[in-house]
């Protein structure tokens, strides 16, 4: 399946562009610039964890198809994200996501977030529920 | 201690706004708009745990004090359970508290909730604190 999917309207506003969908991946690039940052002028953490979320809801969006997707949307019921760098404004941040499993009610997947240079810098694990369709 | 660094510049981005800031505890709030959703309508994840980082780096860093300009703390883990969903329009109240700070760990815990009250998310958080030698 190869159904064309923009971002989501929140990850449009803050600037992620999506690269690629195919089936069980997703991968979103940002380029990351002084509004994207905490106090301490580097890379705020909710910039990769809005990104954990975006891919993993798409990639298993390309799995369930768009039809089932919109008549039962699945939702993040847990994530669990380690920060292992950090990044800060000029740096191009590339975030990965691969569903792990999608069974009838739950789907886990995974997501890695690299810096420009190649360098891993944060590595998330993700739940979704999955609703039932007669429900 | 009442620290006089406000939100983080992504936080204000987004249109949180700070309501309350304290030592080891912080609240935001943000009113969601339709460019705070997924593709289904409903509030993006990423808002809730922008806030519950931003919570918890700012309570802490308030906690810490001068020290933590010299030596800035990191967000090394998070762990977010999202309970309920959220619509343009809704409140959120996101709330932080530092529930231990060590030598060079704190941990954090973060509740979101909508304006009628209802919990919509659970965080636990922890943080790297620099050494003062290196």
């Amino acid at each position: 399946m190869t159904e064309q999917l923009s971002t989501s309207p929140f990850v449009e506003f803050i600037g992620g562009k999506m690269e690629e969908m195919s089936e069980g991946y997703v991968r979103v690039s940002i380029a990351l610039d002084a509004h994207h940052t905490n106090p301490n002028g580097v890379m705020h953490g909710g910039v990769v964890t809005t990104l954990m979320d975006e891919v993993l809801g798409g990639a298993i969006a390309s799995v369930r198809g768009m039809e089932v997707m919109r008549a039962a949307p699945h939702a993040t019921v847990e994530m669990n994200a380690s920060f292992l760098a950090a990044a800060r404004p000029g740096d191009s941040v590339v975030v990965e996501g691969r569903v792990l499993r999608l069974g009838n009610s739950i789907a886990f997947g995974e997501a890695e977030a690299r810096r420009g240079d190649g360098e891993l810098i944060a590595k998330g694990r993700l739940t979704f529920a999955i609703p039932d369709r007669s429900a | 201690m009442t620290d006089d660094r406000g939100a983080a510049p992504f936080t204000t981005f987004i249109g949180a706004e700070m309501e309350e800031l304290r030592e080891g505890y912080a609240r935001l709030s943000l009113v969601l708009q339709p460019r705070h959703t997924n593709p289904n309508g409903v509030m993006h994840g990423g808002v809730i745990t922008t806030l519950m980082d931003s919570a918890l780096g700012l309570s802490l860093g308030v906690l810490r004090g001068e020290e933590a300009f010299r030596n800035p703390h990191a967000t090394i883990d998070m762990n977010a359970g999202f309970l309920a969903g959220a619509r343009p329009g809704d409140r959120i109240v996101v709330e932080g508290r530092v529930i231990h700070m060590g030598r060079s760990i704190a941990f954090g815990e973060a509740e979101a909730r909508r304006n009628d009250g209802d919990l919509i998310a659970k965080g636990r958080l922890t943080f790297a604190i620099r050494s003062r030698s290196e």
